[in-house]
This record gives structure tokens, C-alpha cells and sequence, in this order.
């Protein structure tokens, strides 16, 4: 099965075309024992600039493709969800022991397995200063996972999804630096306070400066990422690691 | 800037290591939770800190670190050949030109560490270059191997995965030629040499 996995390898960090990949990949689908694969950027399809950038190769069948289109929302889509949770690989029905499984998700993962499918496998991607990505393995009805093929199959995961990167030149530096505005330290600082839900006020007590220079940090903040809301601003910090939770979610010690 | 520091150059950069086994304890065994030995109770220093070991360090024009990393000559104990040799299906990759990359540990996150990581990683390839290394081989936790991917260097895994404790760790092995300096200086938007180091005259 090694013999495999490097021939793989091998051709995936060589392909040069879309084409040659996905061709690679259906092959690979094959090998390892899975029927069809799902490579994507966790995006919200329906938000047109973020669905421009973002990779999508499905051969789900049909009929899942139709499903994943009817619902507006993907963010209740349970493999998604223990995507954000779970760094490590997993099988569609272990997800109840990742993610607490409510009626909606297991509606949606139900729907999933009316279309024909019996089980998948999900190897997350997550590159920093990205979308999360990964990718999915399904396998029909009445088929079965062969256990020893998973190992093999996170290793065509992540290559099959760094060669899409690098034939599609995600992540290069011009790219990087477009999406993500440079703030100075101040703005940063003020910008993590306010994350934390503190107000102006609390912020210029924290950092000993004016509460008119809190709200000019702020401002210059929304106006460097092209957002009118605080709410918008926050978000787009985080997305692109600007700040991070574990800055959000654990209060720091105020600066001296 | 990504300093080297060889075994004859420790004395001149003793702050500097220090301060390096204090971040990779706070890296690997605060944040990562990794079971690896702890010296002194902040320095995290294992039997591969020998004087086989090389350094590089990432600077920024301050001199503060912002990340580093430890390459091992495959003809002296790794981690691999001492540790994992399981990962690897055909032998353990041993020989003049081949070292191995480990303790890989970058400051901050997202894309900075990104940033950091990929300078390291040229440092490496420039390293090699120098020394006529041709590969290099490392261990990789499997939830960690897309980022590693991202550098977008020539990486092939050496065998499949195998658990260890609750995770998969696989070895990999990635080719150095001219062409991946040029590569990787084009992808990091790096323009010249970043690897320095220290020449001294002979006592």
C-alpha cells in the first residue's frame, strides 16, 4: 500500500494543471477503497468574493451535491463543524464522539447518507492565515470502510490539497499581504481590548491614553480592513489571524 | 536573518540557546503538551542537544528570536534512527548528505509563524546547500503536515503513519536542490542570502 501512497506523492507534487490532479485524485479514491471525495476551503458558497478564491473539487453523487446546494447555510454541516474542532482525521460516524451531534446536524448528516452514501472520512486542513480546508472521503451504500486504508488516505489528503495550493498559488506573498491590512501596535492593542468587549472608555484606562485616541485607533482599524461595524472588524481579525482567540478568549495582562 | 550556530560557535551564543530551550519548552511542553524531558524546570534540552547538533535561529533586526530550529547529521543518533526507525518502510536514510530537521519552533501564530517558518525553512536549504546535504528528514504529527506542506518544498513521506500516544506521526523526507532555494525565496517574497554566521580565526 506504501508503494502507492508514493506514487501518489510523487505525481501530485509534480502536477502542474488542475486536470492532471483531479484525475490523480479520482484514481486515488479508488485505490484507497473510497467512492468519491470532496477537496474545499470551508466557505460560505453563497458569499461570492470569499467563493472566488476558495477550492472546490466534489464527485459527491448528485444527489448530496444538490442537498449541500439547498441548504443556505454549510455552517450547521456537522463534518464542517468538527473540522473547526478536531485537527485530527475522522470517520462520519465517529463524529458524535467529536461534536455534540443536535437534531439539526444529525438531520443534515441523515440526508447526507439518504443520498447514498454509507460512511466518509474527513482529513482537516488547516494552514494558517487560510481558510480551514479538507479533505472528504465517501463511500456508497453498502460498502464499508477498510480501517487500514485510512492512514494512507490522510497522507492524499494533505498532498492532494497542498498540490491544489501550489498549482493555484494560494498563500503565495502578494496575496498574503493583499488580504491582510498592516496595523501599528497601538491599533492592535486596542483592537484586542475591544475583542474582549471592552469599551473605549475601559481600553484608555487600560492603555493610559485618551478615550478620542482609542476611538481614532479603532476607526483607522475599520477603515485599513474596508468595514463599517466593529462587530465586521473583529471578525476580520480573527479570520486572518490579526488577533487570535486564545488573545480574545483569555484576557491579558494590561500592557505597562 | 537566520543565524547558524555550529558546535565550535556555543560559547559566543550561550544567551541566545538559553533563551531558545526556554521557547521550546514553552512551545513544546506548555502549549504542545509533548512529554519530552524538562532541565532545570524551563529548559526544554533532550539527548539530541548534543554537540552534533546545529542551530538556527530566525532574528529579527533587533536580534530578538522569533523562532528555531535543530538539524542533525544522520551519520550520529536522530530521533528517527534512534526513535521512529518503524516510520520509515525502506530503512532509516543515512548518509553524508543527509540531515535531520527537528524541533521546529516558531513564536507567535498564524500567518507570522508562517512567515517565520518559511525563513527558517530557507535558512535550512541554504544550510544544505553550503554543506552538500542533499536531503533532509523529519518526524511530522500528522495534524501539523498540511502546514508543513505549505512551506512548498519537495516533501515525500519515507513509509505510513503510526500512532503515537493519541496522535499519527509520519517521517518525511524532503530533496534539496538549487532550484527549491529559488523556489521557496520566490514563494517567501525573499530576495538574498538569509543564512550568517560567525567566522573565527584559528587560536
Amino acid at each position: 500500500m506504501f508503494d502507492d501512497v508514493e506514487q501518489f506523492v510523487k505525481v501530485a507534487n509534480r502536477a502542474t494543471k488542475m486536470d492532471e490532479l483531479s484525475d490523480l485524485l479520482n484514481g486515488a479514491v479508488e485505490t484507497f477503497g473510497f467512492d468519491h471525495v470532496a477537496l474545499v476551503h470551508h466557505v460560505n458558497l453563497h458569499a461570492p468574493n470569499a467563493a472566488s478564491q476558495a477550492l472546490q473539487y466534489i464527485t459527491y453523487p448528485d444527489a448530496l451535491r444538490a442537498e449541500m446546494k439547498s441548504r443556505r447555510q454549510l455552517g450547521d454541516d456537522p463534518v464542517l463543524i468538527a473540522v473547526q474542532s478536531s485537527a485530527a482525521a475522522f470517520l462520519w460516524t465517529d463524529l458524535p464522539r467529536i461534536i455534540d451531534m443536535n437534531p439539526r446536524r444529525t438531520a443534515i448528516l441523515n440526508a447526507a447518507m439518504a443520498c447514498g452514501i454509507s460512511d466518509g472520512f474527513t482529513v482537516p486542513v488547516n494552514v494558517p492565515g487560510e481558510f480551514l480546508g479538507s479533505c472528504s472521503f465517501a463511500l456508497r451504500a453498502g460498502r464499508e470502510v477498510k480501517r487500514a486504508m485510512l492512514p494512507a488516505a490522510q497522507y492524499v489528503g494533505c498532498f492532494a490539497f497542498e498540490a491544489v495550493r501550489r498549482i493555484r498559488q494560494i498563500g503565495d506573498t502578494i496575496r498574503v499581504k493583499e488580504a491582510r491590512p498592516t496595523l501599528t501596535g497601538r491599533q492592535y492593542d486596542c483592537l484586542v481590548l475591544a475583542a474582549q468587549g471592552r469599551s473605549d472608555w475601559h481600553i484608555a484606562q487600560l492603555l493610559g491614553i485618551s478615550r478620542e485616541t482609542v476611538h481614532q485607533h479603532i476607526e483607522t482599524a475599520k477603515r485599513r480592513y474596508q468595514v463599517a461595524s466593529r462587530t465586521q472588524l473583529v471578525v476580520r481579525a480573527l479570520f486572518d489571524s490579526q488577533i487570535t482567540f486564545a488573545e480574545v478568549l483569555a484576557p491579558r495582562p494590561s500592557p505597562d | 536573518m537566520i543565524q547558524l550556530i555550529a558546535t565550535p560557535d556555543r560559547p559566543m551564543f550561550e544567551r541566545q540557546l538559553a533563551h531558545m530551550f526556554r521557547e521550546r519548552k514553552r512551545v513544546f511542553v506548555d502549549r504542545l503538551g509533548w512529554e519530552v524531558p524538562v532541565v532545570d524546570g524551563e529548559f526544554e534540552i533532550d539527548q539530541f542537544d548534543t554537540e552534533d547538533a546545529v542551530y538556527l535561529l530566525s532574528l529579527d533586526a533587533a536580534g530578538v528570536q522569533l523562532g528555531s530550529v535543530r538539524l542533525l547529521p544522520s551519520m550520529r543518533p536522530t530521533l528517527l534512527s534512534e526513535v521512529f526507525p518503524h516510520l520509515c518502510e525502506r530503512g532509516v536514510p543515512t548518509g553524508q548528505d543527509v540531515w535531520e530537521i527537528t524541533r521546529i519552533c516558531t513564536l507567535g501564530s498564524g500567518p507570522e509563524a508562517l512567515a517565520v517558518r518559511k525563513r527558517l525553512m530557507i535558512g535550512m536549504v541554504e544550510f544544505a546547500l553550503l554543506n552538500g546535504i542533499k536531503r533532509f528528514t523529519l518526524v511530522a504529527h500528522l495534524p501539523y503536515l498540511s502546514r508543513l506542506l505549505a512551506v512548498g518544498w519537495d516533501c515525500e513521506p519515507l513509509g505510513l503513519p503510526q500512532p503515537h500516544g493519541d496522535q499519527l506521526v509520519g517521517a518525511m523526507v524532503i530533496n534539496v536542490t538549487p532550484d527549491t532555494l529559488i523556489h521557496l525565496r520566490q514563494r517567501a517574497g525573499v530576495q538574498g542570502p538569509l543564512l550568517r554566521w560567525e567566522v573565527r580565526d584559528a587560536a
